[in-house]
């Protein structure tokens, strides 16, 4: 069995007292995909901080192809690298920029050669962009160059924090279609943090959801968030519109999230369990999760997205369709409190 | 305003014919601002750096210490060093009173919180993603400090530039620790003073002029080395 590249223990990482990341344990394989999906502030960045090492954690241990590592591990620094959401340049030419890695490496055979093979990678001639200064680059262009200085090393792993966030479409489908890219033909792990679930969804062989710093799924379970305010009596939930409300049983706390799990379908014509609660929303995309073939369609009830698996067969006789509006239901008893 | 306009011509006649007492002074000035310059950057830099780079105990206070020092008058630097030199004073055997290098303790004195404040300051305004990016490269710890320096080399410069000025231009330190003895330790600072005092305004003039030319010189390079980097 091939091993883990990445295993984390006990890790917890926290920034002026307050602890912002708690992960029991994770194991990444060789040349996977990872996604990690989450609310601003989960905990996705400072994860990849972390297994960037670029920062050291508080406490616990991360192991890299089987070594405890921590910043600057000599067994490591070479062969993970990092981009960062906004990229950052030096104050120097997109070829030294790309070239940097490889000179801090000492690695200056065929320079030339890979640098401009790095910036094709990501669709910049190397004949109109190599000599041009830091400043002269669209956003969209800096992130791409940022992502060749990246390419060009040839890492075992690469970590993405939002890749997508700030270009532009094209430059968005050139990162996405890169990414893939650098699995394929240089078998590097690549760990995704995006707010862009289809994306996720077509290319990640695991998905991991984040809140409040720690990794509670690997899936496509819906979260929710609260405020929570109470309805009536014994009744909980969160107002969608005047006429929709997500009801939960009396939670813990009025700020707490909560897993949802056993979404279904609910056809018009069905019967509904009386436990069930019914939403009614419009269907905004689906997506196909490539390796296993699910189905699963993004539902918008009122501003509230939720994912609901659905088999081909419901898809086809019930003539689901992006902008039909359909009834989903949920039992709030396999609601689980997080 | 006429002796003032004398003054200038007589000064370019003085640097022009080579005046022996002139181009004395100027040897002495570029000499001890050389000696202190150079002690100042290659201490202030890297302790500038820590200083704005690391977070530790006790950080605020120190950099409000060296803020402050930033501002230390020039003549209480000269008397505090002329209290250690003199032969009574507890480096008073090493007989470095009235000497250049005497002089270049308290120059170094005069720059080191000026290189080691603005240093801080440049590296402490550096963009957090640039530690990222080095890092995210495979950057070791010594890559890391030397990529960090050379990006924030503009700050640290300026940082330079400012103390350069401040040596170049004090005139309590030479004249307390230095004596402004004629031919050993007068620098353009002080023979300004004393030409004046004695209302020779036109070596005033010629070591005023030197002056601004090094000021310009100086600056101009600095410039020029921007463009290129």
């Amino acid at each position: 069995m091939e091993e883990a590249v990445y295993k984390i223990r006990s890790l917890k990482h926290s920034y002026c007292g307050q602890t912002v990341l708690s992960i029991d344990h994770l194991t990444i394989k060789p040349a996977s995909i990872v996604g990690l999906v989450g609310p601003n502030g989960s905990g996705k960045s400072t994860l990849l901080r972390l297994l960037g090492l670029i920062e050291k954690p508080a406490e616990g241990e991360i192991r890299f192809n089987g070594r405890a590592v921590e910043p600057f591990s000599h067994n490591a620094r070479f062969q993970i690298t990092l981009l960062p959401q906004e990229p950052f340049l030096m104050r120097r030419s997109v070829f030294r920029n790309v070239a940097y890695g490889l000179r801090l490496r000492g690695d200056s055979v065929n320079a030339i050669e890979r640098v401009d093979e790095a910036l094709a990678m990501v669709g910049l001639s190397s004949e109109k962009f190599s000599r041009r200064p830091w400043y002269a680059l669209s956003g969209g262009e800096a992130q791409r160059v940022a992502l060749a200085a990246r390419l060009v090393l040839r890492p075992k792993v690469l970590l993405l924090d939002e890749p997508t966030a700030s270009v532009d479409a094209a430059s968005a489908q050139l990162i996405r279609e890169v990414s893939l890219k650098a699995r394929e033909e240089l078998n590097t792990t690549v760990i995704v943090a995006s707010h862009d679930r289809q994306w996720l969804y077509e290319v990640c062989d695991e998905i991991l959801h984040m809140v409040k710093g720690r990794i509670f799924e690997k899936g496509h379970e819906n979260i929710l968030f609260g405020p929570w305010t109470k309805l009536g009596p014994d009744l909980w939930g969160k107002k969608l519109s005047d006429k929709q409300y997500i009801r939960i049983p009396a939670p813990p706390n009025d700020d707490v999230a909560a897993i949802l799990d056993g979404l279904s379908f609910a056809g018009d014509d069905e019967t509904i369990d009386d436990r069930k609660f019914v939403l009614r929303g419009v269907v905004t995309r689906f997506n196909l999760e490539r390796n296993s073939g699910r189905l699963f369609a993004t539902v918008l009830v009122e501003n509230q997205a939720f994912t609901l698996e659905l088999t081909n067969q419901q898809a086809e006789e019930r003539t689901v369709f992006p902008g039909k509006t359909i009834s989903i239901c949920y039992d709030p008893d396999h609601m689980r409190w997080i | 305003m006429s002796f003032l306009l004398n003054g200038f011509f007589q000064a370019i006649e003085l640097l022009a014919s080579g005046n022996a007492e002139t181009y004395s002074a100027i040897f002495v000035t570029v000499k001890v601002s050389s000696y202190s310059m150079t002690c100042s950057l290659v201490m202030g830099i890297p302790l500038g750096f820590c200083l704005g780079y690391f977070d530790f105990r006790g950080k605020k206070p120190f950099r409000t210490i060296i803020d402050t020092l930033m501002a230390l008058p020039t003549v209480f630097i000269g008397l505090l060093v002329y209290a250690f030199l003199t032969s009574r004073g507890p480096f008073g055997g090493f007989g470095l009173l009235f000497t250049v290098p005497g002089i270049a303790i308290g120059q170094t004195i005069l720059a080191l919180p000026i290189v080691m404040g603005l240093t801080a300051t440049a590296v402490e305004n550096m963009d957090e993603k640039l530690r990222i990016t080095i890092l995210s490269m495979g950057a070791n710890r010594r890559q890391l400090f030397l990529s960090s320096l050379w990006e924030t080399r503009h700050g640290i410069l300026a940082g330079a530039v400012v103390a350069y000025g401040r040596v170049m231009t004090e005139v309590g330190i030479s004249m307390m620790v230095g004596g402004n003895i004629k031919w050993h330790t007068r620098t353009i600072t002080t023979a300004i003073a004393l030409e004046t005092n004695k209302g020779q305004f036109a070596m005033g003039i010629a070591l005023g002029l030197v002056l601004l030319t090094i000021a310009f010189c100086v600056n101009v390079s600095v410039a020029l080395l921007r463009r290129r980097t």
